[in-house]
């Protein structure tokens, strides 16, 4: 009768043992894998791009972004265990800010001692949108944050992060050139947008966004908010609607057979190609199709 | 060693979950008990994987708080279960693969539509970080409500397991009993399924019961051994899985394994048989 509580107190003691044994066994295991790196975690695709010309190919940072949601945008996107197990091992966590990572209250009652990197914090952001990094001019002056305080928080790496991020910035100065000559065609006419993150496109070309509809992945459009946007192409003399082929193709068809409006497609850079250039290529793209789109209406 | 009870204790979501492991662990180690002793082991599978349809309907009417479709759906299946496998001349058995494999595929079907279902694959495997304080709160109540149905029925109960015709006899409503008894199951397999996962949760349920019936020999020796076995390997597999980077709910599963197996061989060395 009492060797049967005897052994099940042994028991349970050698269970507990062995699993504190093997677990601390198996962790020391782990913390001798990591070295000494300064490990930089971004929040979502545009940070990661503008992170990684940042640290280029410095080889005392560790760059991660965070695991990515499969729809894009960051709205709604909640964290799972190995995005908190990432950002424990973080030194510097570097945001989009303005409310696109809604998440980052949990982070900060997790982390209270993560260094936050917000790079829009000297941005104009419009409101309620914080899609700067569509914009060019903000985009650029996004790089200059993050490269401030990534360089005020790991000083022996400022010299090679200060130096990526002027080439990265003399690229794009170059972009934004183009863009300003794509301006003269853009300049004060009216554009229908189907994505929030236009709103920066339409600002830094001048255009005046004269109906914005906001389709995501979990937006369902209704009968009368088509009409809406038929009524609004046609009275305001659009020419050309801005959207994002993933979500908007089905609107912008629908748009494009009601009216004459033409539907420009164009790249919202919130997924793609983990490389140092894909921000520049996109942009690029982005920039001849708005071209092609604006300068064919002026020979009508 | 100290670290190893400690280290986590800073994080928000571990002492959440470290809340529900201390509130849910004794409950599936007392539930166990009966539902081993009833052979009910099979209905409280089928009943987890019923919250797969529970949230498809949830889903489906456009409910914000999917727990609550999952409940009521589970409360109406267990309940339907219960009502059919008592009136069908089909065995038991059969009758409870049929629902449950049916509702897994209604769940399967409408979470799988437009290839979305990998943003409910967390449900499979269970994600601790779905511990929120509301469903600790949800927890803190059905755990009074079993207690307090336990005091109150395990006996008319146990005796209705025993013999049913025998237990009519002395005016004890079998089939009320039955029915509180499958609808408390459900509510509680509901409420911890988001983080344990609906492939495993039966497991913790029954295991904690099995090991506990190789060594008792008595109700109470039965019942503290299963609660006992259910919390232990419940807060060390939180522990370890911490530590381990594993899931949660399989690192419970496995401790209690362990324990099952280790009871097993005692039995067999002490008994012979």
């Amino acid at each position: 009768m009492k060797n049967k509580y005897v052994f099940v107190t042994v028991m349970l003691a050698v269970l507990l043992f062995l699993s504190v044994g093997l677990t601390k066994i198996y962790v020391n295991h782990e913390e001798e894998n990591k070295s000494e790196e300064y490990t930089v975690v971004t929040s979502f695709y545009p940070m990661y791009i503008a992170a990684l010309n940042i640290v280029g190919d410095c080889e005392n940072v560790k760059l991660e972004n965070l695991s990515e949601p499969q729809t894009g945008c960051l709205h709604d996107y909640q964290l799972t265990p190995a995005d908190m197990q990432l950002l424990s091992t973080a030194d510097a966590f570097v945001i989009n800010g303005g409310g696109i990572e809604s998440f980052l209250g949990e982070v900060a009652e997790q982390y209270p001692d993560l260094k936050i990197i917000d790079a829009s914090e000297r941005v104009d952001l419009l409101e309620d949108n914080a899609h700067a990094w569509m914009s060019i001019t903000d985009y650029m002056v996004q790089i200059e944050t993050i490269t401030e305080g990534l360089s005020e928080l790991d000083a022996e790496d400022a010299g090679t992060f200060l130096a990526n991020a002027e080439s990265y910035l003399n690229k794009l100065q170059g972009l934004k050139a183009q863009a300003d000559e794509v301006k003269q065609f853009t300049e004060g006419q009216n554009v229908v947008i189907f994505h929030e993150a236009y709103e920066y496109v339409a600002e830094e070309y001048g255009m005046n966004v004269s109906y914005g509809m906001d389709l995501d992945e979990e937006r369902q459009v209704s009968a009368g908010e088509v009409a809406e946007v038929v009524r609004q192409v046609k009275e305001g003399g659009v020419k050309v609607i801005l959207a994002e082929e993933l979500y908007g193709k089905d609107m912008g068809d629908t748009v494009e057979s009601e009216t004459d409006a033409k539907v420009c497609y164009l790249d919202a850079l919130v997924r793609g190609e983990y490389e140092a250039d894909s921000y520049l290529n996109a942009m690029q793209n982005n920039i001849t199709l708005l071209k092609e789109a604006f300068a064919d209406e002026k020979d009508y | 060693m100290t670290e190893f009870f400690t280290a986590w204790w800073q994080y928000g979501f571990m002492r959440n979950a470290f809340l529900a492991v201390m509130i849910i662990t004794p409950l599936f180690g007392l539930l166990g008990t009966m539902i081993v002793n009833r052979k009910m082991a099979f209905f409280s599978d089928a009943l987890g994987h019923s919250a797969l349809t529970g949230i498809a309907v949830g889903v489906v009417l456009g409910v914000t708080d999917t727990n609550l479709s999952m409940v009521v759906f589970a409360v109406i299946f267990a309940l339907l279960l219960n009502k059919i496998s008592s009136k069908s001349t089909a065995s038991t058995d059969t009758i409870i693969s049929v629902f449950s494999s049916c509702s897994v595929a209604v769940g399967l079907a409408i979470l799988s539509k437009g290839g979305n279902f990998s943003k409910y694959s967390s449900l499979l495997v269970g994600d601790i970080l779905s511990i929120t304080r509301r469903e600790i709160v949800y927890l803190i109540v059905i755990f009074a409500v079993t207690l307090i149905f336990w005091a109150v029925a395990f006996n008319k109960l146990n005796a209705v397991s025993m013999h049913r015709t025998l237990a009519r006899s002395r005016h004890i409503p079998a089939a009320l009993l039955e029915n509180l008894f499958a609808v408390l199951i459900a509510l509680i397999v509901m409420l911890s399924i988001k983080w344990v996962g609906i492939l495993i949760i039966n497991a913790l349920l029954i295991l904690p019961a099995a090991s506990s019936r190789n060594l008792a020999v008595n109700m109470r020796e039965y019942h503290f051994f299963s609660i006992l076995f259910s919390m232990f390997s419940g807060i060390l597999g939180l522990i370890i899985s911490y530590f381990t980077n594993v899931a949660t709910g399989p690192m419970i599963i496995i401790v209690a394994s362990v324990i099952y197996f280790v009871t097993f061989a005692y039995q067999k060395a002490m008994h012979g048989n």
